[in-house]
């Protein structure tokens, strides 16, 4: 199975770089033995749909703003969640197409798309400031998130082993 | 007075929002376009070696990295006072075309045509490339996919890395083009060409053929009579890569054509205390307001303007002139028995001091200018971004829009919003540069508030 991990953000604006920062960590963690492709980007809709041609499954890591939002509060989402929670077909890449419209648009093309899409999505603080360091509470959940992909990635025993924090994602 | 607010803004770049007033008898009295701040980018950059900054400047654009990248590279070269051989300036020019083919396919494709293929009326939920590609047919959705692949493709191989490039050095460019990879980009920039000339016969069938469309890009809603700048090659051609800045007046006579390093002698910035984001306009002529015509110094950096400062038409379609004009630059390039030359560094011996870049990015012109100690250690920055240029056409055209659209005992509808919106999504603005966050709601949104700021009525666009 080709697994595709993406971190989403931009790692100059503070707390947008979340993403990026978990798939770095991820790639770290990585043994050498498990054939994943990590990869980062700022860049949603179309873009992002035609970097996930030819995987089987594809984790996206971002950061995630809302009202509610507790910052450091880790989700795990499929693309069925992504729909509840976003009502609008425009709003992951507003310049072109949303994520889930660019699935759809590649499908009926017939590009070779994941049957897997998972998305762990971090409430975050402050993505209005330029800066390269993140907020204290979001910076804190980068090992969990980091763990909970690696559990995927690896089976959970492998993950506990290696254990950079201990714990589990709040899901 | 009523306030009407939509808020997001569907399919732009940033979180955007318009709120337009009505006064006691239900007509405009005003209409903004506010905008988020995004603070701090040059406390971010002072300090730092100014040969990073085509690789921090593409991050502040999550739409554009190509056109930041580009002209940051153009500023160093200023800055170091290097001049790039013939060669790197082709090799520049070849990727730089390759950028406007892909960029300029995903604005008509996803942005503009959902408006006029799909039909300004048409639910919401139909309104996007995917209602575009039920209308146009599949074959047409793969070619647009295949389009954007292909150039990326270039983008990639010529920059270093795809999205965000590396390749571009004071005075020079990383990577030289080997035969092999020249005879393929050779043969993606005919397939663009073909591609090019296919969506202009596209644009003449659905939409110049359609008199309902014809009618309302005409009518005076969607009409903004100001200065257009341009950039401009030594025959005023347009040029994306590199020229003089050319401004025409309303009329289409020359106004000025000044080198992008006199900007600030030509272009002043108005403030406003509603936005954060300044309003440049010709200092010559002077800020009048949000008016348009010859006495008023507001002037637009779109495909439009770039067009009309070059020696007419709708703003869309000459962004597909432009796609085609991309296309054929690239093929020539492509051909140049000079692009294969592997000479594309120089050596840097001055000492750095100041320097400017511009490029016409696909949103308007694009300048950088930094400010460097001896070291080449930033001491300043400034940036007018694409479209700042067209802030203030922006908010024109958004009062225009609601003026038609809301009039005394008019109903609001969600399609009178849409054409609102229709009024600035043709300047594809691109405001939020990069904020790209996962939204958990972010619906379309309309509050109107009677005249002691009551909610009276709230519409939704869920779509």
């Amino acid at each position: 199975m080709r697994t595709l991990v993406i971190g989403l953000g931009n790692p100059i604006l503070r707390d947008d770089g979340v993403g990026v920062r978990v798939a770095e960590t991820v790639r770290g963690l990585l043994p050498p033995d498990v054939p994943v492709d990590v990869r980062e980007t700022a860049l949603g809709g179309l873009t992002l749909m035609e970097f996930m041609v030819g995987y089987d499954r594809v984790i996206l890591v971002d950061a995630l703003q809302r009202e509610s939002g507790v910052p450091g509060t880790l989700h795990r989402w499929t693309l069925d969640d992504l729909r509840s929670v976003s009502p609008t077909q425009h709003a992951a890449s507003p310049h072109d197409a949303t994520l889930l419209t660019a699935l759809e648009v590649g499908r009926r093309m017939g590009l070779r798309l994941p049957e897997e899409v998972i998305i762990y999505a971090i409430d975050v603080e402050d993505v209005l400031d330029f800066g390269e360091e993140l907020t204290p509470a979001v910076a804190a959940v980068i090992p969990k998130a980091a763990d909970a992909i690696l559990a995927e990635l690896c089976g959970i025993r492998e993950a506990e082993k290696r254990g950079t924090s201990g714990g589990k994602a709040r899901m | 007075m009523r306030q009407i607010t939509i808020d997001p803004i569907t399919r732009l770049e940033g979180h955007g929002k318009i709120e337009i007033f009505l006064n006691d008898e239900g007509d405009v009295a005003n209409a903004y376009f506010v905008v988020p701040e995004l603070r701090g980018f040059e406390r971010f950059c002072v300090g730092r070696p100014a040969e990073e900054m085509p690789r921090i400047t593409e991050r502040i654009c999550g739409v554009c990295p190509e056109a930041h990248h580009m002209a940051s590279t153009k500023a160093l070269d200023a800055l170091f006072h290097v001049e790039p051989s013939p060669v790197v300036k082709k090799l520049r020019e070849l990727f730089y075309s390759a950028f406007y083919v892909a960029d300029h396919t995903t604005h008509f494709y996803a942005l503009g045509a959902p408006d006029f293929v799909v039909g300004p009326d048409a639910p919401p939920a139909e309104r996007n490339i995917l209602g575009v590609v039920h209308k146009v047919g599949l074959e047409v959705g793969r070619q647009v996919i295949e389009a954007r692949i292909r150039n990326h493709h270039v983008i990639e191989l010529m920059g270093g890395r795809g999205v965000h490039p590396v390749a571009g050095l004071p005075g020079g460019w990383s990577k030289p083009l080997t035969e092999m990879e020249r005879q393929e980009i050779e043969e993606i920039a005919r397939e663009n060409v073909a591609f090019g000339q296919f969506s202009l016969k596209l644009f003449e069938e659905i939409v110049l053929g359609n008199p309902e469309y014809v009618d309302m890009i005409l009518s005076d809603a969607y009409t903004q009579r100001t200065y257009y700048m341009g950039t401009v090659d030594e025959n005023n051609h347009v040029n994306f890569y590199d020229g003089m800045i050319r401004v025409v007046d309303p009329d289409g006579n020359e106004f000025v054509k000044y080198h992008p390093k006199d900007y600030l002698q030509h272009i002043a910035e108005h403030v406003e205390p509603w936005t954060y984001l300044k309003f440049p306009y010709l200092k010559a002529v002077g800020w009048k307001g949000f008016v348009d015509g010859k006495d008023s110094g507001v002037y637009c950096a779109t495909p439009l303007s770039r067009l009309n400062a070059a020696d007419g038409m709708a703003t869309h379609w000459a962004r597909l002139i432009e796609l085609l004009y991309a296309a054929e630059r690239m093929l020539e390039l492509a051909r140049d028995p000079e692009i294969t030359d592997p000479n594309v560094r120089v050596e840097v011996t001055n000492t750095p001091d100041e320097g400017v870049g511009c490029v016409e990015a696909p949103r308007g012109t694009l300048t950088h200018h930094y400010w460097t100690d001896e070291n080449g250690i930033l001491t300043r920055v400034n940036l007018i971004v694409g479209t700042t240029n067209n802030y203030a056409p922006i908010a024109m055209s958004v009062k225009r829009a609601a003026e038609s659209f809301i009039k005394k005992g008019t109903v609001i509808t969600n399609g009178l919003l849409n054409r609102i919106e229709m009024a600035f999504r043709l300047y594809d603005p691109c405001l939020g540069c990069a904020t790209h966050s996962l939204p958990g709601q972010m619906p379309l949104e309309a509050v109107i508030y009677d005249a002691d700021g009551r909610v009276v009525e709230r519409l939704t666009q869920y779509i």
